[in-house]
């Protein structure tokens, strides 16, 4: 008899260790039936793409070899839920060869740079970045170049082309 | 006379003198449930259990030399309090849009009666906070309160301090001004420094590849349901463990049997609350919050500044070598951190003494004033007032303006 009993016992221990097991599962079941697509819809924009656009920017003529001209336009860009008119700024340089378009956003953390005619630099105001006339890094603390974007001269206008 | 204030009409009288660390109810449940005909109050309390609650709380015992340092735990609760109800109200008007969420601000600032007084109360209340949070861990550090059993409250503690960064990190953006904008582009930013996952982590902070719409709405669902939820939940959790383990004496424990709570540390703690508070009126009042002009991605003349508290962060960004970044933004804030989070078990020695943990005490200083004087130079720096950006949509011809004062400030 007391030998049964103890077989009762441990069906009883087994029984209960079962039950608290599919208990665990379900619940994990549960985390991970919200967490799981909650995750997979906060990361959705990781999937966006963006694409390249060419864009008229001006007439060849009015940027002379040697100068820096900012240039400011806007394009009709998708911002999640809306189409929105969105404002741009980039900086042409021309050389005796060619003309190259160079991206204002400072290459440490984002600031727009300003170009200082006088001394031929791009300054970024916000931890004091500095970049010669081609917008290669050359004081402070960005780590790279400014960014560039595709020129082309075409029937004397000049396109930029730029990824949105 | 505070005794009689919360005990039902029936209940034995307590003896004067309160025991410390022994519950008690006046009278069993069991006998109070055969009361006949309760008062309200008295079938109130039945029902709720208020009445030992309260009690339990007014009662707790401060070990002598427990005072005025004591009190900021309090404030922080009732600043806390007054955020979340300016906050709800703000929300009534604000709008989270690039389309709308300047001009919904403006227009509760300067057209709704009030308005300037609530957002002010709102915005200067979140200094107030941050000061508040960083005296009360100071006292904490000094008082060595974080020790054995108390290991778990300056956890907490330390996962509310950041919760409440991140409140301000994500409120800062919503007015979606010149400062807001560009504060967020720099900040998100930061993100992108840490190797090999950067890019895709500031694409999922940011909502896209750029700071807009999804930015916005993202912030927005932050600050104002995932970061109070949590700030709620771990300030419940702290205040849980402060009572569970009550607070500590002083370092060298001071002569004395423990006295109740109430009336002794109350009344300081309400005299701070009356100063603390006071002082956020007064601010709100005296210099009400402004509203830059609306954030334009091309705007030239517009120097980017996080909140002054970032503002150490910033100054480190500064002085950080070009490849280095990494350092400024991760390694050493992550370090901080960390540091912070294991404070109890990195600080070995039994007392709590200063004398007695010499190197946590120094590196403690060490940090406090590399954080103050680069938080200094920054707010030294902050130049007074930002020049109104001119959008021009269409193309402009003219070539920006050496400024001077600019490149005088580089040493150039
Ligand atoms: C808004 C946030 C906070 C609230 C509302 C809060 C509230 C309180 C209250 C009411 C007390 C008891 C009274 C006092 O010592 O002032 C306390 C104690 C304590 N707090 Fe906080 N606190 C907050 C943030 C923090 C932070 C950021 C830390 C540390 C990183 C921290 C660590 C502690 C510790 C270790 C104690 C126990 C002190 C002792 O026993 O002597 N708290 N807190
Ligand atoms: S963002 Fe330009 S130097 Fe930091």
């Amino acid at each position: 008899m007391p030998k049964d009993n103890l077989n009762q016992d441990n069906i009883e221990i087994s029984r209960r260790k079962m039950m608290g097991l599919v208990v665990g599962v379900i619940n994990l079941g549960l985390i991970g039936a919200i967490v799981g697509p909650m995750v997979g819809f906060a990361a959705a924009p990781l999937g966006n793409k963006r694409k390249s656009r060419w864009v008229e920017l001006m007439d060849e003529s009015r940027i002379k070899p040697g100068e820096v001209k900012e240039v400011n336009y806007s394009l009709l860009v998708v911002d999640g839920y809306h189409e929105v008119e969105q404002k741009f700024t980039v900086f042409l340089r021309r050389s005796e060869e060619d003309v190259i378009c160079i991206d204002p956003a400072c290459t440490h953390l984002g600031c727009r740079v300003d170009y200082h005619a006088d001394q031929h630099k791009f300054i970024c105001p916000c931890h004091g970045g500095v970049f010669d006339d081609e917008g290669t890094n050359k004081s402070g603390p960005p780590p790279k170049p400014l960014e560039r974007h595709p020129v082309k001269v075409e029937a004397g206008k000049i396109w930029i082309s730029r990824e949105v | 006379m505070s005794q009689k204030t919360y005990k039902p009409k029936d209940a034995p009288t307590l003896s004067p003198e309160v025991k410390v660390d022994e519950p008690r109810e006046a009278v069993s449940s069991e006998e109070r449930l055969q009361i006949e005909r309760p008062s309200l109050r008295d079938w109130m309390d039945l029902r709720l259990g208020w009445y030992g609650f309260v009690r339990k709380n007014l009662d707790e015992p401060m070990p002598a030399g427990v005072g005025w340092w004591q009190t900021l735990g309090n404030l922080l609760m009732t600043l806390l309090v007054f955020q979340f109800i300016t906050g709800f109200a703000l929300a009534m008007y604000y709008s989270p849009s690039p389309d709308s969420a300047h001009a919904s601000v403006k227009h509760l600032t300067y057209e709704v009666g009030l308005g300037s007084f609530i957002r002010g109360l709102h915005s200067w209340g979140s200094t107030v906070i941050v000061i508040a949070v960083v005296l009360h861990m100071l006292r904490v550090f000094f008082w060595g309160s974080y020790k054995k059993p108390r290991e778990l409250t300056w956890v907490v503690g330390v996962i509310i301090f950041q919760v409440i960064l991140g409140f301000s990190f994500t409120g800062y953006l919503l007015p979606w001004d010149q400062k807001a904008y560009w504060a967020t582009v720099v900040g998100t930013r930061i993100a992108a420094t840490i190797p090999v996952v950067g890019h895709a982590l500031l694409v999922f902070i940011r909502g896209g590849e750029e700071v807009g719409a999804l930015t916005l709405t993202r912030f927005y669902s932050f600050h104002v349901m995932l970061l109070p939820a949590s700030l709620i939940l771990f300030t419940f959790l702290h205040l849980y463990l402060v009572r569970r383990h009550h607070i500590a004496g002083p370092v060298t424990p001071a002569k004395g049997a423990p006295v109740p709570f109430y009336p002794n540390q109350l009344f300081k703690d309400a005299i701070v609350l009356l100063f603390g508070v006071g002082l956020l009126i007064y601010l709100a009042v005296a210099l009400p919050p402004g509203l830059e002009a609306i954030a334009d991605p091309t705007g030239t003349d517009f120097s980017p500044r996080p909140e002054w508290y970032f503002l150490g962060l910033y100054e480190l960004l500064k002085v950080m070598p070009s490849g280095w970044e990494v350092v400024a933004t991760v390694i050493i804030p992550t370090g901080i951190t960390i540091g912070m989070f294991a404070l109890p078990w990195l600080d070995r020695s039994k007392s709590r003494h200063p004398a007695k943990r010499q190197w946590i005490i120094m590196s403690g200083f060490a940090a406090i004033l590399l954080i103050g004087l680069m938080t200094l130079k920054g707010i030294l720096e902050t130049p007074p007032e930002h020049k109104k950006s001119e959008a021009t949509l269409a193309e402009s011809n003219d070539i920006p303006k050496a400024e001077a004062t600019q490149l005088e400030s580089l040493g150039e």
